[in-house]
């Protein structure tokens, strides 16, 4: 298990790996130039140069690159300099020649137009998706697995047939429609029932009492991220039950006795979980990005409108450390399913 | 009145004009037709029949696992002696009383093992679940006491790390053991066993059958043993039924229907059973007994052969005629040659994937195969036999050695040349229903490979090839536009084989080919197998667990185990005179049916009684 984890976490640093060097060289592949861009009215000579150094856009392109991971990476080698300490924020390990080696939090540049260090921009919009898609996928496993376990169970019945058409609907609304019609109709016109906001994030700066969490806000925006996923689990979850539900074991287990709930929820269940795993692993990992529409109509402080400011405003490192964010959530989402099978199969060797 | 009731209590099931239907897509099926038989206490009784008879049905209707939307029990009553409750009609109970006998009182063993056991809890906690759930006031400790000395009771090895060890970790004859001790967790008065060794091999077969013959005079449990081999059962039954079609046609003690068989179906399954003492020409099949029409019905007593000697007698082989035909072979030239083959695979590796240790399911492995004999290639799972036809058909490359087919070496070949190569040498799978596509009709899978070795002008001219192969494996031209699922087992099996001679191959590798099959089919393909190697002069290498097939079918046997020759030779020679004791323990476990053995183990079983 051991070994398992720490050969994944070495492979998983060769994918980020790879991921930094193709989204670097998109970087470069793109048109514009990322000094103007920065510079925007005042385009002086000096200034322009100083920006320009400070990207090291005068090296040759595999110098460029080193100088990207080397600003990435937690352990580098700087020049032992104030502007530098300012820049990096880092902490002074030991000297090899003029050089300092250093540790420091992976430094992914600064925003083009706010001049703020990418990762503090990641790092404050993340915690509101992470709360949006934690509870969206908690609310669509719970939800999603109870009912392809009732739908399963009761195969051909009414009650399956209505969870099968809604789940069908539910796979096939798009996000932005169902966003706008939930906030609608829970937030506005059944207000008085629901008592719940139409828009709003989980934090707020009041200008009284401060920064506040306002729990309440999550509800509506995590339902409507969550009704795909539902549908898709619901589905899984039934599909994999009816195949569990006819193997030998299960006639083995009424066999022995046992009553209905055993035998579905012990000896069935957990054989049927596998495949809703994956699907709630590639849910959870691509919610981390994806949840720009519904971020954008209930104005959700997160991951998704950044990223999409910085996709429209061609703020190349911003787009460029939300990427890696997201390939490195998907390396650690991943592995953590891959444990999670072998818990739950003794089959599966790591 | 006194009388009556213990004349009752002899019994202790009693199955009355039981009739079952079962619902489908395609109609009304009737699975049991007025099915009347009853288990006396301490008795076992064989239930025999092919796929389709309602053996399984009878059980699983006594069991209620029948499933409920489908299956209707239209009449008649299943009559069980409980310990606990009495006299009951098993189908008027209700689930809470039902569920308390099954597994209690009423256990049952699958076919299966390595699907009737759920992966995914250990094999102590199985048990344990069923121990908990029937005896009340039990703590886990003292169930899993219980349950390691069920283990000890069923022969299983190492039973402490067993207790924690998951299904996929032990081997199927311990799989089937785990079942075993469950279903004797809480001493059931009557077991249901399904097929239990059909899966298995020969030699955990016959220790599996010892253990059941134990049990059962240790506790004095009735068992109802199915089956589709008479020969299984003759050894450990006291009383046999025979079913057909949803009937009962034959019931009488074990001596009897041996000795004199009474109904023609019975007949044709004692004859059709390869038999290791003689080598017979043909094997007699169910039709030479009776003669039926589309529905099963009998229609005719002009029958080939009246008894099961009779049939016997006129196909047996003289020694002479065997001196001659192995004379004949020892002249022939080789096919093919296997010379040093080694076969490694990697087991475990370490961090960096370089590999630590080995499996090695050929060691060393050298041996000639002569035109137009049958190799009979026979031995346990896991030595090592499948993997050598995957290698001779140049599926797997081996480690080491050579093979020659005619004299060239297929291993190191032109991809060109084993192309042509492949037009030579081809397979019979194992399972039928697996190895053809069932979204292709049957004319296309037959064609499919003449496509690829162009062989025919057009599609019109392989189509009348079709046909005409079809009519060469015993089927009617005009399925051609059907589809796998609606031919049975052994039907899909002849399409099998039609497949593989499109090619007209001049060597077939045939991978356990009829051990999916019931007894009464496989003598039907093991028939048309000979008759198509006579009519194309081809040359076999016969693959299987079943030394009793390998014995009719072979000219020469080679005995495999793991990885490595046991012996080879002719198959009189190796039955007669096993050289070495593996060969001769496999021989020993054959089920053999005789009336001898019969006689032997009748009273074995009597005087066991009287010493108690």
């Amino acid at each position: 298990m051991f070994k398992f984890i720490l050969r994944r976490l070495i492979y998983g640093f060769f994918v980020i790996l790879g991921v930094i060097i193709v989204v670097f060289l998109l970087f470069h592949a793109l048109p514009g130039d990322p000094v103007s861009m920065m510079t925007g009215q005042r385009s002086d000579v000096m200034s322009r140069k100083v920006i320009s150094e400070e990207l090291g856009l005068e090296e040759p392109l595999p110098m460029q690159l080193l100088l990207y991971l080397n600003d990435i990476s937690v352990l580098s080698v700087h020049d032992d300099t104030a502007e530098n300490f300012q820049k990096y924020d880092y902490t002074r390990l030991f000297h090899v020649n003029q050089n300092i080696v250093v540790i420091k939090r992976p430094y992914l540049r600064r925003s083009f137009e706010t001049k703020k260090r990418v990762d503090e921009i990641i790092m404050e919009n993340a915690n509101g998706t992470f709360w949006l898609a934690g509870a969206a996928m908690l609310f669509a496993t719970f939800f999603g697995v109870l009912f392809g376990l009732i739908s399963a169970l009761y195969k051909g019945s009414f009650f399956d047939n209505a969870l099968v058409i809604i789940s069908v609907i539910g796979i096939s609304a798009p996000s932005f429609v169902a966003a706008i019609l939930i906030s609608m109709l829970f937030g506005y016109y059944l207000h008085d029932f629901t008592g719940l906001p139409m828009q709003g994030a989980l934090w707020d700066n009041d200008p009284f009492e401060g920064r506040q969490l306002h729990l309440k806000n999550l509800i509506l925006p995590a339902f409507t991220l969550g009704i795909r996923p539902l549908s898709t689990i619901m589905q899984m979850t039934r599909n994999a039950m009816l195949d569990v539900l006819s193997q030998d074991y299960i006639r083995t287990a009424k066999a022995k006795g046992l009553g209905k709930i055993q035998i579905n929820l012990k000896h069935a269940l957990r054989n049927a979980l596998n495949p809703v795993i994956t699907s709630v692993s590639a849910w959870l990992a691509s919610m981390m990005a994806g949840t720009f529409f519904i971020e954008y109509i209930f104005t959700w402080k997160g991951l998704g409108s950044v990223t999409i400011l910085a996709v429209e405003n061609k703020n190349l490192p911003v787009i460029m450390g939300v990427t890696l964010f997201v390939a490195l959530t998907f390396v650690l989402v991943n592995i953590i399913v891959d444990i999670l099978y072998s818990i739950i199969d003794p089959r599966v060797r790591l | 009145m006194k009388t009556q009731s213990t004349f009752e209590q002899d019994y202790i099931l009693e199955v009355n004009h039981l009739t079952v239907q079962f619902h489908g897509d395609h109609g009304i099926l009737t699975a049991l037709n007025d099915v009347s038989f009853k288990i006396r206490r301490g008795e076992t009784v064989g239930l025999v029949g092919e796929s389709g008879s309602g053996k399984s049905v009878s059980a699983l209707s006594m069991m209620r696992l029948l499933p409920q939307n489908k299956a209707k029990v239209l009449e008649g009553e299943i009559i069980f002696h409980s310990p606990t409750l009495g006299k009951v009609n098993l189908l008027r109970l209700n689930n809470q009383q039902i569920r308390n006998l099954r597994g209690g009182e009423m256990a049952m063993i699958f076919q299966d093992p390595m699907t009737s056991l759920n992966p995914v809890f250990t094999c102590g906690e199985q048990v344990v679940e069923t121990i908990l759930k029937h005896q009340k006031n039990i703590s886990y400790q003292q169930a899993k006491q219980k349950t390691l000395e069920l283990f000890e009771k069923v022969r299983l090895p190492r039973i402490e790390s067993i207790f924690k060890n998951y299904p996929h970790e032990i081997s199927g004859g311990q799989k089937q053991r785990i079942m075993i001790a469950m279903a004797l967790a809480c001493h059931p008065a009557l077991l249901i066993a399904d097929e239990p060794t059909t899966a298995l091999d020969v030699t955990v077969q016959h220790s599996i059958l010892e253990l059941l013959q134990e049990l059962r005079e240790d506790k004095n449990i009735s068992v109802l043993f199915i089956t589709h081999d008479l020969s299984v059962i003759s050894e450990i039954a006291d009383s046999v039924l025979v079913m057909y079609k949803g009937e009962v046609v034959e019931d009488g003690n074990i001596w009897d229907t041996f000795a004199n068989p009474k109904h023609p179906y019975t007949k044709g399954l004692l004859a059709c059973r390869p038999r290791v003492d003689m080598k017979l020409k043909v094997l007699p099949v169910i039709n030479d007994f009776m003669i039926t029409d589309d529905e099963g019905k009998i229609k005719s007593d002009e029958t080939r052969f009246k008894s099961v000697g009779q049939a016997i007698m006129m196909n047996y082989q003289s020694p002479k005629e065997l001196k001659e035909r192995h004379d004949f072979l020892l002249k022939q030239t080789k096919i093919l040659e296997v010379k040093n083959l080694k076969i490694h695979f990697p087991q475990d590796r370490n961090f960096f994937g370089k590999v630590k240790s080995y499996v090695k399911p050929i060691e060393n492995l050298s041996f000639d195969v002569y035109k137009g004999e049958t190799l009979g290639l026979v031995g346990e799972s896991g030595c090592g036999k499948t993997t050598l036809s995957r290698v001779i058909l140049g599926l797997l490359a081996p480690n080491e050695g050579e093979i020659l087919f005619e004299g060239e070496n297929i291993l190191t070949i032109s991809p060109k040349k084993m192309q042509e190569l492949r037009r030579d040498i081809q397979i019979i799978f194992q399972d039928p229903y697996s190895s053809l596509n069932p979204k292709m009709t049957v004319g296309e899978t037959i064609m499919e490979p003449m496509q690829i070795h162009n062989i025919g002008e057009n599609n019109k001219e392989r189509k009348e090839k079709v046909v005409e192969l079809l009519e060469t494996v015993g089927l009617n031209g005009a399925y051609l536009n059907r589809y796998p699922h609606e031919f049975s087992g052994g039907q899909m099996q002849r399409i099998s084989i039609a497949r593989t001679l499109s090619l007209t191959p001049k060597f077939i590798i045939c991978d356990e080919s009829v051990s999916a099959l019931d007894v009464s089919v496989q003598a039907q393909v093991l028939n048309l197998l000979n008759r198509l190697k006579e009519k194309y002069n081809l040359t076999y290498i016969f693959i299987s667990h079943d030394l009793s097939v390998i014995k009719f079918i072979s000219d020469r046997i080679m005995v495999m185990n793991a990885g490595k020759i046991e012996e080879i030779g002719f198959g009189e020679d190796i039955y007669h005179q096993p050289k070495q004791e593996y060969t001769r323990q496999l021989i020993e476990s054959i089920p053999k049916g005789s009336l001898e053995n019969i006689r032997k183990a009748m009273l074995k079983r009597k005087m066991g009684k009287v010493v108690k």
